[in-house]
């Protein structure tokens, strides 16, 4: 067989890779090695179960926050695309004939809270910035097509974490897997091995399942 | 999805075969593991592009009817703007094509994922037999 080039150690962040050993017995060398390495096995899917709740956690939490971050992002760009029907009444744009109204004042109906709606007039045309809340209590006004720049950035990154948490999820599941088939292989084996030594009569014949 | 654990019975233990794990073998399964994940979360997400899909093809049936000149309260992030019809019915529009497309590329990828389980599926079972359970 060719030899393949080695498998890296670790994924690009950091998760170790759990090697395929093409013979059981690089696993185990003798039948007293079993019942420990099984249980080393065990750990390592342990180990490798609580890495996956963490960014199972993490990707459920970047998953609830992209949403949010898309409905910011869609109304500012609403806001622009409303502010850019009032500016240029004059190209006689098609759909713009259809719209008598170049005010740029819109009506809205927003939530003043959960289940609590009031009317509000936003005038898009004199409308120049819009405020961000930044986090860590800080909000900071910024014109709109810096805030649409920000935004979709800020979405951008956050569609980036999440694919990250996902292909770690993937890597470790990849690696759990190895690890339950090397330990049906060493399972296996070790059956296949005391078999052998009952038809030499070397073990009593007594079934251990 | 794993080699069985299980004690097989006589009969099954006929059907399985002899073959070790080859790192071949390894990947594969691996593979298939990865697929059959992903194509779950696949699933998920294209049964609610489908429904949000249907949802917008209803408004645009509904809007076709709506007064034209009565404002429509659309909705953008949480609050409602009241909008004219042509203007609702471009940004619907918009929202309806990029849900079509994205209905589409889910279609598309999901299928080819169930062909390459299929085809891995056939060949861990031809060298495995009983001895591999790739169903659930």
């Amino acid at each position: 067989m060719a030899t393949k080039p080695e498998e890296p150690k670790s994924n690009p962040r950091g998760i170790p890779t759990f090697p395929f050993l093409p013979n059981v017995t690089d696993y185990v060398k003798s039948q007293q090695e079993v019942e420990g390495t099984l249980q080393r096995f065990q750990e390592m899917i342990s180990k490798y179960q609580f890495m996956s709740q963490n960014v199972e956690r993490r990707a459920a939490g970047l998953r609830e926050k992209l949403p949010e971050m898309r409905k910011s992002l869609e109304t500012v760009k609403f806001l622009r695309m409303q502010k850019g029907m009032s500016a240029n009444d004059t190209d006689g744009d098609e759909l713009e004939d259809d719209l008598d109204d170049k005010s740029g004042i819109i009506e809205t109906t927003f939530p003043l809270q959960d289940t609590l709606y009031a009317h509000a007039t936003v005038d898009t045309k004199n409308l120049e910035e819009v405020y961000l809340w930044l986090g860590a209590n800080v909000m900071v006004a910024y014109p709109l097509d810096e805030a649409e720049k920000l935004l979709q950035e800020k979405l951008d990154k956050a569609k980036e974490s999440l694919k990250a948490a996902e292909e770690d999820l993937e890597f470790v599941r990849v690696q759990t897997t190895t690890l339950e088939v090397a330990t049906a292989r060493v399972h296996n084996w070790d059956v296949g091995e005391k078999r052998k030594l009952r038809e030499q009569g070397k073990l009593e014949d007594k079934e251990n399942d | 999805m794993m080699l069985s654990r299980r004690v097989l019975t006589k009969e099954e233990e006929s059907e399985t075969t002899e073959n070790e794990v080859t790192k071949e073998d390894q990947d594969k399964i691996n593979e298939f593991s990865r697929l059959h994940n992903r194509s779950k979360a696949l699933e998920e997400e294209l049964e609610s592009k489908k429904k949000e899909k249907e949802d917008l093809e209803e408004i645009t049936t509904e809007l076709e009817l709506a007064d034209e000149d009565e404002p429509i309260q659309y909705k953008v992030g949480d609050t409602f703007y009241a909008v004219k019809l042509p203007i609702a019915q471009k940004l619907l529009e918009t929202s309806t094509g990029e849900t079509e497309e994205e209905v589409t590329r889910l279609e598309d990828e999901l299928s080819s994922m169930k062909e390459g389980m299929d085809s891995l599926k056939a060949h861990l079972y031809a060298r495995f037999g009983r001895g591999i359970n790739l169903e659930g």
